[in-house]
């Protein structure tokens, strides 16, 4: 009886995407912090989380939450830079800057979906409405 | 406790770009100094960038993954370039043909480099705002 | 006067209450749920079962929590969530036992 508290499919999905996006600030908190770092490049969230997660909507049937709980997001060397300076460094600030602040957004949209099922839980246990 | 994400990586960051911001003044304040301790013309100091990991991100089953990397300041070296030669015997540090040797200090790379350092920055201290505003937005899920 | 006493052709028998006073089980609930009895029944498992889910769930939370106290997780949101989670189910079971407990009371005070 204690589980479905936590088996909506959206608040699953909601969560792993809430740890990718802390992963990919961090990611971009390394970015920046190295701009200027000869030979280094940037890294970001590896893309086939994302893919992972599609495929298992494309299927039949949606995914169980279980299965969405197994697929974990990890940083990888971002492949597709468009310019990498002489001194072998890929970063650009000005992108960094911009997928943070999309990053931000979306944090703040994930944890409002996960926020969101817990209030709406809360309610329905105590029959209280704030 | 990591609270904040990435502030260990921008710490370090706005430290390199201090101690950058402080050589570029340095060079700047010395851009016509003919005479320095060694009895030379002062020479540009270059300040040089490494990085540092702060924590693998190796996931369990041994899959590589690129560490989380802070920035710092490896060393301070001098630029070796001679500096301009200029023409002027009345000059106190004049040598015996009256040439003076100038600092190798280029007031324009100088300032682009200062503008630089200060956009960069800048650029962490914005991560820095946003890291604390997601944790306080992280600690209200639920209320 | 003899009218009084016999007016009304009643079958009194039938308005006398059965002698057997204690009220049986079937009389109270007949053939419903059964009521928590203090050997378990169905209601117990029920009950016993969502205590162990709530203890996994604290247990579960305070691992979390642990590791991000330690440091060894930088992943702040999943420590809250955990505790959010595990203080939902906390609050659950809480009010299933209230409900429980008042609906026993009222039964108590049923009168019979």
């Amino acid at each position: 009886m204690i589980a479905p508290v936590a088996n909506s499919l959206n608040y699953q999905l909601a969560s792993k995407l809430l740890d990718a996006s802390v992963m990919r600030h961090e990611a971009i908190a390394t970015n920046i912090a190295n701009a200027e770092t000869p030979g280094f490049r940037r890294i970001d969230v590896a893309s086939d989380f994302n893919r992972a997660l599609r495929s298992q909507f494309t299927g039949g049937r949606p995914p169980s939450p279980s299965d969405v709980a197994a697929i974990n997001p990890h940083l990888a060397v971002d492949a597709n830079v468009r310019t990498v300076r002489p001194d072998g460094n890929s970063v650009e600030i000005e992108t960094e800057l911009m997928a943070m602040s999309r990053n931000r957004v979306d944090h703040e949209f994930l944890t409002e979906i996960v926020s969101r099922h817990i209030k709406q839980l809360k309610m329905a246990i105590s029959g209280r409405v704030t | 406790m990591e609270l904040l994400t990435g502030i260990a990586a921008t710490g370090g960051a706005l430290n390199s770009q201090r101690t950058r911001l402080d050589i570029i003044a340095q060079n700047i304040a010395n851009a016509r100094t003919t005479r320095g301790p060694d009895g030379g013309p002062y020479q540009r100091r270059i300040v040089s960038f490494e990085s540092e990991l702060l924590r693998s991100t190796d996931s369990a089953n041994g899959a590589k993954s690129p560490g989380l990397a802070t920035v710092r300041v490896s060393g301070v070296t001098t630029d070796p370039t001679p500096g301009q030669r200029v023409n002027d015997p009345g000059h106190p540090d004049a040598d015996a043909q009256g040439m003076v040797t100038l600092p190798n200090v280029n007031l324009a790379f100088e300032m682009v480099d200062l503008i630089t350092a200060s956009r960069a920055y800048e650029a962490n201290l914005n991560v820095a705002k946003n890291s604390r505003q997601m944790a306080l937005k992280t600690l209200e899920i639920g209320k | 006067m003899a009218i009084i006493g016999s007016v009304l052709p009643v079958n009194v028998q039938s308005l006398r209450p059965p002698l057997d006073l204690a009220p049986s089980r079937e009389m109270i609930a007949p053939k419903g749920p059964a009521i928590p009895a203090p050997s378990g029944g169905q209601f117990g498992e029920i009950f016993e079962k969502m205590v162990s889910g709530v203890e996994q769930s604290q247990a579960r939370a305070g691992e979390v929590t642990r590791s991000v106290l330690l440091g060894d997780n930088p992943n702040l949101h999943q420590s809250v969530i955990a505790m959010q989670e595990a203080s939902l189910s906390f609050s659950l079971m809480v009010e299933v036992r209230n409900k429980v407990v008042e609906g026993y009371q009222e039964l108590m005070r049923m009168p019979v």
